[in-house]
């Protein structure tokens, strides 16, 4: 009996043991299961490789489903992004019983009326007038024959393919509007004037088909755009091709004698403006010398949109279209415009080398401006601007000035400087549409009723708008809201900058007619810090109050914070119509809640985008809104800036060179050995998603060979290449911001299928994230069917002129509703698996000279204005690419920007996808090593399957002889890092459509195993603990 | 005393020296320069504490004469405590392991690129005491086991 005892006790205990091991250990294989099934050669998951089973699903089951929901959309864009900008009369809705006079050339062919990045192309396309006509408008037949016939004759040409030469069939008119206006260069205004109707084929009695009392005109312009152009101020020509001084973004003579003519022989003349470049409507304004009845908003059409704006046009939807940009008299106002294209340094030339530079031996290398495209060897740094309004772009500038002249006379906004108007400045005078600005055809109001701010990690501010239908129709409504943060006598000694209005955010409502909706609208706190960048040197916090408010427009904000203030008409307020402001009020100055994101210190990366870095003296006074006459911009263009006047000349002519970074010699690279692993489903599990720092991830790049780790970088192509050690898929890269540009062809059908019909203007102007974001779900489903996932998909640059060539591909001139809408764009794709890459991040707000033009600034714009439009999609969403931009900021070329791509990019804003260079076009500007440096995953050439730094003679780099496998072997930090942009690269395409497919874990002999075992273990342990039990009792019993 | 005593007593004193040894290496690991310093993990000391002295104590209770009931009760409660104590030993191992995993692949399995500055003395140094630290846990569980299944006092002649 003894020796059972000690045998069950025995038992037990070895029973229990096991229990414990395996039931802890469950816990310890699945930390480590990948590894385990490395090591083991198991695999814990299984592919599912049917499509039900995919990461990413279509939401529609045939093609002619997702036609539809990509053409119900753009339809909605059209409704949505309407702006009724001026409504007189009754002008609008139209009278279905009224004769519609269609005149301007963009009537009948409005912009762009070429299909291609902007246009889908498809064979039901809508235009304007087949809209109107649809919608059971009466369209007058008279004009409508002398201009198609006889001005417009719409006919085919054959032109050359920019990048190919070849001549393709294009769409050309007689006279049309000038598409692209060239880089900084006149513009011609191509409006025929009534004086040459006759001439060009119209009836000598044409106005007599019109009958005045019952005919509306409905006149179009134009302003064409694209990239590599520049809009010149000044440079506008007429029809004749006379030189007329005036601004080519405002009406030219010939248009307005269009004008004269519409309300010559019409009743009522209504204008839509068919640009996404601000144009400037003084003439036909309030007040104006052509005053008309109406003007509208219709952005930069695409193929299904103008049924949308007809449906606005016509009243049977709702006008709820915002405007994104600030409307203004003259553009020679906005403070921006002062430095804008910018000029040489007066010494540029000392850059320059003639055969000194020891990476280009014997070559002469100049250092100036090059064309969009390259071609000649410059270092292109001889070029700068002065940013410096600072924050106050758009609106944050004139709502800040209008809010200071009312509230702050002391801080001189009455000055004459940036009076355009009149000898003081005057905002009624300046301004003629505010953003924000939208008419509704259903009078209605929002009301804030309730603020909360989570000052929290990731908290929000969350705000309940009521909005109250006040007609007698059930309709949709639009609601914004702004904030003013407080603007203390720190921010003032410091040179914080503030703008008297922010916006926030936006939502749309349906509500009954007479009812009331809440609406509520979150947006993330952080967006209420400013950056401090000369005293704490990171993201703070003035205490004080912190003002919301629910209203239509940024102008219609500021006034309500100034009767919230207290201030009235007598104080200069322009109107006593003000709505409810909410308070929120932060005891104490917080300079801690923002100073690290992402768990990492927040704090100064660009303080060298300032020029007085380089010049050591107070060159430049940036734009404070403590003295508006003293810190008004003045053009720096004009101030004779030398670099060998420099305390730090060697350092700027060597930023200038592109030599951001220098290859170095002393720390040998090792050499990628190929460890078995490979790119495919079965090894990137969950585990792998969801952590780019798994090491996996680690393990996979650092088989890549030296050549290929820093060939493939710098060599990123359209398309990434298969990487040897690694068996990569092969990703095409896609355009354009309208949607993908490749079609999709039906073979049953034969019918050709577009899915760009996306409109950037108009989804801005829309002011609807869910919009946006309803959008991006067709974009990413468009990918899925087209099977193309990677997609140059938008474009987030700040508008900080109206004279930027690309304005049509961006949102606004305010980075918050870049910010919003990029969101939704960018989540949309994201969950569909798509990568949207949105351009050009890093200040690309002007074509001209982009690809080598250094732009200063503050680091308070630095991080306030281009960058935070991108932080919505690429950090508060689950963006997976991003393109950046061409140009330089400060004397860093923006693709060698660490602090911008490094430290912001990747470690505050946490995020992991794929980073493109733009086109590389100037081996002298942009500088391979740097690039890698600064964490750039692929640099974009045409180039395909060249992955490699040995294809140039000798067995050297073809682009950058410089460059060899011996050159960067003895640079481990260089081949390291290009392996960790490799890894991110993979790791968004792991994460995207690309690897879509599902996952299902399967137990493994090991799983098995285990199980048995602790099930075995606890039972035995249990069994063996009551036989020790029994025997030791009845042992002790037989031995008494 | 010492007469009466078994094998199996002999051997689970062994388990408790080892026990101690292995709480020896492991603090010795925690404390050095290292990777592993002050990387501590969660109650192990006392588990390792309580498993020694809860062997400790059977061989003791074993050893006293006693009769009748309280005879039952202590050799009842010794066997428990005979159990228990490997018990106590195989969760601090499983812990231990668990815990030092990753740190020892970083330090022996790093990538090549990194593994120069990983592989510093103090590093190596550390790594190998956290393995000292389980092999002679590892080493204790085993005994302390073997001594569960020996009686811990000599039989009496009768």
């Amino acid at each position: 009996m003894g020796k059972l005892s000690g045998f069950f006790r025995g038992m037990a205990a070895l029973m229990a043991c096991l229990l414990v091991l395996s039931t802890v250990g469950t816990g310890v294989v699945e930390s480590y299961r990948s590894a385990l099934d490395n090591v083991l050669g198991t695999s814990s998951y299984e592919t599912i490789t049917d499509e039900s089973a995919a990461r990413f699903k279509k939401d529609y089951a045939t093609i002619e489903d997702m036609m539809a929901a990509a053409k119900a959309l753009a339809i909605r864009e059209g409704e949505e992004g309407t702006v009724v900008m001026k409504n007189d009369n009754g002008v609008l809705p139209l009278n279905a019983d009224k004769q519609v006079v269609l005149f301007g050339l963009a009537s009948y062919a409005p912009y762009p009326y070429t299909s291609g990045d902007l246009r889908a192309g498809n064979a039901d396309a809508v235009d304007l007038l087949q809209a109107l006509e649809d919608a059971g408008m009466k369209v007058n037949e008279t004009v409508k024959g002398f201009y198609m016939t006889g001005i417009l004759n719409k006919h085919i040409e054959q032109v050359p393919n920019m990048w190919t030469g070849e001549l393709v069939d294009t769409v050309a008119y007689d006279n049309i509007y000038v598409a692209a206006p060239g880089d900084m260069t006149s513009y011609q205004v191509v409006e025929v004037p009534p004086t040459m109707f006759e001439e060009k084929g119209a009836p000598a009695d044409w106005k007599s088909s019109i009958d005045k009392e019952n005919a509306v005109a409905i006149v179009t312009f134009a302003r064409g755009a694209g990239e590599g152009n520049t809009y010149a101020p000044g440079s506008a020509t007429n029809y004749a091709g006379e030189a007329t001084g005036k601004d080519p973004l405002a009406l030219s003579d010939d248009e307005l004698a269009v004008i004269d003519v519409a309300k010559e022989t019409c009743g009522q003349v209504l204008v839509l403006i068919n640009s996404g470049n601000n144009m400037v409507l003084k003439e036909i304004a309030k007040g104006g010398a052509h005053e008309v009845d109406g003007i509208a908003y219709i952005g930069v059409i695409n193929d299904y949109q103008p049924i949308g704006i007809v449906n606005v046009l016509t009243g049977k939807v709702n006008a709820t279209g915002a405007l994104p940009d600030t409307y203004v008299a003259d553009n020679a106002s906005i403070p921006a415009v002062v430095n804008f294209g910018g000029d040489y340094y007066a010494d540029y030339e000392i850059v320059g080398t003639e055969g000194t530079d020891s990476r280009y031996p014997g070559e002469t290398i100049a250092n100036t401006k090059a064309s969009s495209f390259g071609g000649s060897s410059t270092y292109n740094g001889g070029h700068y601007i002065v940013e410096a309004e600072g924050i106050y772009v758009g609106y944050k500038y004139f709502e800040t000035r209008y809010f200071d002249s009312v509230m702050n006379p002391q801080f001189n906004a009455a000055s004459a400087k940036g009076a355009t108007q009149g000898d003081t400045w005057d905002y009624n005078k300046e301004v003629l549409y505010s953003f924000g600005h939208g008419l509704s055809y259903l009078e209605y109001e929002q009301t804030l009723k309730n603020v909360q701010v989570d000052l929290s990690e990731n908290g929000n501010v969350t705000a309940e708008i009521e909005i109250r239908n006040l007609s007698d129709k059930d309709g949709y409504f639009l609601a914004q809201l702004y904030v003013q943060q407080p603007y203390t006598e720190y921010d003032r000694t410091n040179l914080v900058e503030k703008s008297a209005v922010n916006f926030l955010t936006s939502g749309k409502a349906q509500v009954k007619a007479g009812g009331t909706e809440t609406m509520k609208l979150t947006v993330p706190s952080k967006y209420l810090a400013s950056y401090d960048y000369k005293n704490a040197k990171t993201w703070i916090l003035d205490e004080g109050d912190y003002l919301f408010t629910a209203a239509p427009g940024s102008h219609a904000a500021a006034n309500n914070f100034l009767a919230h203030l207290g201030k009235t008409v007598a104080d200069g307020m322009d109107t006593d119509k003000t709505g409810a402001v909410v308070a929120w009020n932060l005891a104490a100055f917080d300079k801690t809640t923002f100073a690290t994101a992402n768990g990492h210190e927040v704090t100064n990366v660009a303080d060298d985008a300032d020029l007085n870095y380089w010049t050591g003296t107070n060159t430049v006074t940036y734009l404070s809104r403590q003295d508006w006459d003293a810190t008004y911009p003045i053009d720096y263009s004009k101030v004779a800036i030398k670099l060998a006047d420099s305390p730090k000349k060697d350092e700027w002519i060597a930023e200038l060179r592109g030599q951001t970074y220098t290859i170095q010699t002393n720390d040998p690279a090792n050499e990628g050995t190929d460890r078995g692993l490979r790119f495919n489903a079965a090894s990137i599990q969950d585990e792998q998603l969801a952590n780019v720092n798994d090491e996996y991830w680690d393990n996979l790049v650092s088989q890549i060979t030296i050549d290929e780790a820093v060939g493939a970088v710098i060599h990123g192509g359209s398309s990434s290449d298969v990487l040897t050690h690694v068996d990569n898929p092969k990703v095409i890269q896609n355009e354009g911001v309208s949607g993908f540009t490749a079609a999709y062809n039906d073979e049953k059908t034969g019918k050709t299928y577009r899915f760009n019909v996306h409109s950037q203007t108009l989804i801005a102007s829309s002011f609807n994230p869910d919009l946006a974001y309803e959008w991006g779900l067709i974009e990413g489903n468009s990918g899925l069917w087209l099977q193309r996932y990677d997609l140059w998909g938008t474009g987030l640059t700040q508008r900080r002129t109206p004279y930027n060539g690309r304005n049509y591909e961006y949102i606004s001139e305010d980075p918050m509703l870049t910010n919003r809408i990029a969101y939704g764009i960018l989540q949309g794709c994201a969950e569909k698996g798509i990568m949207n890459g949105p351009k050009h991040m890093g200040f690309n707000d002007q074509e001209h000279n982009r690809g080598g033009v250094s732009a200063y600034m503050t680091e308070q714009k630095f991080r306030e204005t281009d960058l935070r439009g991108f932080q919505g999609g690429l950090s508060d969403a689950d963006g997976m690419a991003v393109m950046i931009a061409f140009n330089r900021i400060g004397a860093t070329n923006a693709a060698h920007h660490v602090g911008m791509l490094q430290k912001i990019l990747r470690d505050e804003w946490g995020y992991t996808g794929l980073i493109s260079t733009d086109m590389m076009n100037n081996k002298y500007y942009f500088n391979a090593e740097s690039m890698v440096m600064a964490g750039i995953t692929q640099v974009a050439d045409f180039a395909q399957n060249d992955n490699h730094i040995n294809e140039g003679e000798g067995g050297v780099d073809k682009t950058w002889a410089y460059i060899s496998v011996n050159s960067v072997k003895n640079d481990g930090a260089l081949v390291k890092q290009a392996r960790e942009n490799l890894k991110y690269q993979l790791y968004t395409f792991a994460n995207s459509a690309v690897l879509n497919v599902s996952t299902r874990k399967v137990a493994t002999w090991y799983d098995n195993a285990i199980s048995i075992i602790r099930t075995v273990s606890l039972i035995l342990t249990i069994c063996c603990g009551l036989a020790f039990i029994a025997t030791t009792v009845l042992k002790k019993k037989k031995e008494a | 005393m010492l007469k009466k005593m078994s094998v199996g007593a002999w051997i689970a004193c062994c388990a408790v020296i080892l026990m101690i040894a292995s709480l020896i290496v492991y603090s010795v690991n925690i404390g050095s320069d290292g990777y592993f310093k002050g990387r501590a993990v969660n109650n192990l000391t006392l588990w390792m504490i309580v498993a020694a002295v809860l062997l400790a104590g059977a061989v003791a209770i074993k050893q006293m004469n006693l009769k009748g009931s309280a005879a039952t009760c202590a050799d009842l409660a010794s066997g428990l405590m005979q159990i228990g104590s490997p018990v106590l030993v195989a969760l601090s191992l499983i812990n231990l392991i668990a815990s030092r995993v990753e740190g020892l692949g970083f330090i022996y399995f790093s990538n090549a690129d990194v593994i120069k500055e990983v592989q510093t003395p103090a590093n190596m140094a550390s790594g190998t005491g956290a393995i000292a630290s389980m092999v002679v846990m590892g080493v204790a569980l085993v005994v302390a086991i073997v001594a569960a299944f020996c009686g811990l006092r000599k039989k009496e002649a009768k």
